[in-house]
């Protein structure tokens, strides 16, 4: 019953925010920037958690989402929410093309290819005019109609945000809770293991890569719905790749609520410090990203959510238990 | 285990509204100023910075040296009873996104009464935006990007010349040469590939077509290369008589020392500021390029002059010289205040009336345009650049004439 009082107020909390910071923009803002990032790294969390293939360049999704929903607009005159499920299908066809080459590869090396395929495509972009080359592209600046979604208030693109959260929640918590989730599982704690009991691993890390895909477009359209503008380096620059996986791993990868935790935590961190720091030159965003990043991989390899879950068995406790156990729950 | 993400979040949401700063005082007049203060752009927005709060100390205080810079020799603006000018700067990170939500904060939480910023165009983009959205004035002083002034905007100024005005110094300057004489037949343009040399290329074409000294030859080439001296061989077998350089620092370091090697040069050489301006281009290059001819929007000219004054009160402040995009972010400054202090009012609508009427004269500016005036899109119409060459291992002002400390010499010397 507790639980249930819990969500309750989370939902309500979540629906009343805009409203309660209505006397401050920056604020109501801040809560639609907060989602806006759990839901490009959720999108990471499918592929980057559940399934474990750490991908470092999820910024190409993210990249021609925002680009897509923009070049509808620059050349068809299209309102840029428009763009956004054409982006989502070019992704998946994309994500299927870079997915069967590098989805062979394990642990860093896949890390490492998934880097340089997305730098390929920075330093591609700027090389075609009909892109915007390096000085990018602008969406409506002047909303046209309601559809360009171009408003001063950030009132409804937290609404729209959070509407398309709790979708892409819904969805991975489905996922999770379904065979394919299973055998994600069991992929990521050993794939030889989930091989040999017969999971596809390759088909099933295909298919959350490419809906992985799917969703970080979705997060990359949205952002340029709101912020209105995209550039090589706001649309593929590795920074958007490293912080959608630091959201996750801060709150917890390949737990549903981790990659929104982490961006509660984090994007406020980065907002507030850049307000009172920022002036005066002090770059001190990214000391804290460093410090962050150097407290997971020490203490808290699986998130903050871990904490919270002290019967969960960690992969270090049971070195060789953990891929037999996901083999039992496959098998169930 | 619930009520721990339940503490959490609720931390989290405690922490954003606590944070909310009170409501400000209103006896200063306050001006936002976004700039790339981290960042790969950091060096060049905290010398803005640096321009910028020297702009504020010459408007707050008195300096009968200045007394021709608009509200050098008053304390604060008259007009608004000694009000003293507050910049509240705000760091743009270098990113659209970081540059739209400081916006957001100097306008609803510092309740700045004008904005000045954001050195990266695809930054002023997003942040002029959020500007004219909540009906606050926006003046950028240095972004380049031709389609800013094209979106339709009513709070949208810029003060810096683009590459239209550039060229048009170039061919007016080739123009006199050519009139006084000098043979001005073949031209070749020489640019680096990426968007910086082909978009100011595209611009020096169309430009010099027009006047009617067309481009004879033109050699793109990528600035990252290690070795120009195929490009330099091209342009000894053609030997036009005039170059004009649109290069990054790698490159022009690369094509001053290969000109030596080969011995080859043209009677008038011309860089299009960017690396041929960068101090560690002067530094290397410097004794290479006698008789450069370059473009700035600031050059320190005689002592006593105003930009003299001020080169030297920036020296002792950061120990540099004032380099051209800081001073075109101070002169941003310097208008922004003529113009409230016109105004009368920190209200917006009033400020943006008096932006409109702007009508500054070369010799109150601190950098080398003909005047500030807006056409009714922002852009400021009498924006131009100061000719420069390089006389003795350092750039000096020679022309046009007002603004001129030397005499023009040609033709090029090199090394």
């Amino acid at each position: 019953m507790q639980h249930r009082f819990f969500w309750i107020a989370v939902g309500v909390l979540a629906l009343a925010y805009p409203i309660l910071t209505m006397p401050f923009p920056v604020y109501q803002r801040l809560g639609a920037l907060v989602l806006l990032a759990a839901i490009g790294a959720s999108a990471w969390n499918v592929v980057g958690g559940y399934a474990g293939q750490v991908s470092v360049g999820h910024a190409i999704f993210f990249g021609i989402g925002a680009y897509s929903a923009v070049l509808g607009y620059h050349y068809l005159g299209l309102p840029p929410i428009l763009g956004v499920p054409l982006g989502m299908i070019v992704c998946i066809a994309i994500a299927a093309v870079i997915g069967v080459p590098t989805l062979k590869l394990s642990g860093h090396y896949f890390s490492m290819a998934t880097i340089a395929v997305a730098e390929l495509v920075r330093v591609l972009v700027p090389t075609f005019d009909s892109l915007g080359g390096a000085q990018g592209l602008s969406g409506p600046t002047l909303p046209r109609t309601v559809l360009d979604l171009s408003f001063t208030s950030a009132m409804p693109y937290y609404y729209l945000f959070l509407t398309v959260l709790v979708a892409i929640l819904f969805v991975t918590w489905r996922i999770e809770n379904s065979r394919m989730g299973f055998y994600l599982r069991a992929i990521k704690d050993s794939e030889r293991a989930a091989r040999s009991l017969g999971v596809e691993a390759g088909r099933y890390k295909l298919y959350a890569y490419m809906l992985s895909a799917a969703m970080t477009a979705m997060a990359g359209g949205l952002y340029l719905t709101m912020i209105g503008f995209v550039d090589p380096e706001s649309g593929f620059g590795i920074l958007i790749s490293v912080k959608m996986l630091i959201m996750a791993a801060l709150g917890g990868a390949g737990v549903l609520f981790g990659p929104l935790v982490g961006a509660l935590i984090l994007v406020p961190l980065e907002e507030i410090s850049n307000s009172l720091l920022g002036g005066k030159g002090a770059g001190i965003t990214y000391v804290v990203y460093g410090a962050i990043i150097i407290i997971i991989a020490r203490f808290l390899p699986n998130g903050l959510l871990a904490l919270l879950k002290p019967t969960q068995v960690k992969p270090a406790d049971a070195p060789n238990g953990s891929p037999v156990g996901a083999g039992e729950k496959h098998a169930a | 285990m619930f009520r721990n993400i339940g503490k959490l979040a609720v931390t989290g949401l405690v922490l954003a509204t606590v944070a909310a700063p009170s409501a400000s005082a209103q006896d200063k007049v306050k001006i936002g100023a976004i700039y790339p203060l981290s960042g790969n752009a950091a060096s060049a927005g905290n010398s803005s910075k640096a321009a910028i709060e020297l702009a504020v100390e010459i408007v707050n205080g008195n300096f009968p040296d200045l007394k021709d810079l608009p509200l050098a020799t008053t304390e604060g603006l008259p007009n608004l009873k000694g009000a003293k000018i507050e910049v509240i700067f705000a760091d743009n990170q270098g990113t659209p996104a970081a540059g739209q939500n400081q916006t957001l904060r100097l306008i609803t939480e510092e309740k700045v009464h004008a904005l000045l910023g954001a050195y990266q165009s695809g930054i002023t983009v997003t942040a002029s935006a959020m500007a004219e959205r909540h009906g606050i004035p926006f003046l950028t002083p240095e972004s380049v990007a031709s389609d800013l002034t094209e979106r339709g905007f009513k709070w949208f100024f810029r003060s810096t010349p683009v590459a239209a005005d550039f060229a048009r110094s170039y061919s007016e300057l080739l123009r006199e040469q050519k009139a006084a004489g000098r043979k001005i037949e073949t031209i070749a343009l020489v640019n680096e590939n990426t968007e910086y040399g082909n978009s100011v290329s595209k611009v020096i074409k169309d430009v010099f077509i027009k006047d009617g000294i067309p481009i004879t030859t033109q050699i793109s080439y990528s600035a990252n290369t290690t070795d120009v001296q195929p490009q330099v061989l091209q342009l000894k077998e053609k030997n036009p008589d005039v170059v004009l350089f649109i290069s990054y620092t790698s490159d022009a370091i690369l094509y001053a020392k290969t000109m030596k090697d080969l011995d080859w040069k043209p009677a008038i050489m011309i860089a299009d500021n960017a690396g041929f301006n960068d101090p560690s281009f002067v530094r290397t290059s410097g004794a290479l390029v006698e008789g450069l001819i370059n473009r700035s929007a600031f050059a320190a000219g005689k002592p006593g002059s105003i930009s003299a004054v001020i080169n030297e009160m920036f020296k002792k402040k950061t120990g540099n010289d004032l380099d051209d995009p800081s001073a075109r972010a101070m002169q941003g400054l310097l208008i922004l205040a003529d113009a409230i202090n016109r105004a009368g009012s920190t209200e917006p609508a009033k400020i943006q009336e008096a932006m409109k009427a702007t009508d500054l004269k070369a010799e109150q500016l601190v950098t080398g345009y003909k005047g500030v005036k807006f056409d009714e899109k922002g852009q400021n119409v009498l924006a131009s650049s100061l000719i420069t060459q390089m006389t003795g291992g350092k750039y000096v002002p020679v022309w046009p004439k007002e603004s001129a400390t030397a005499e023009i010499v040609l033709p090029y010397k090199g090394w």
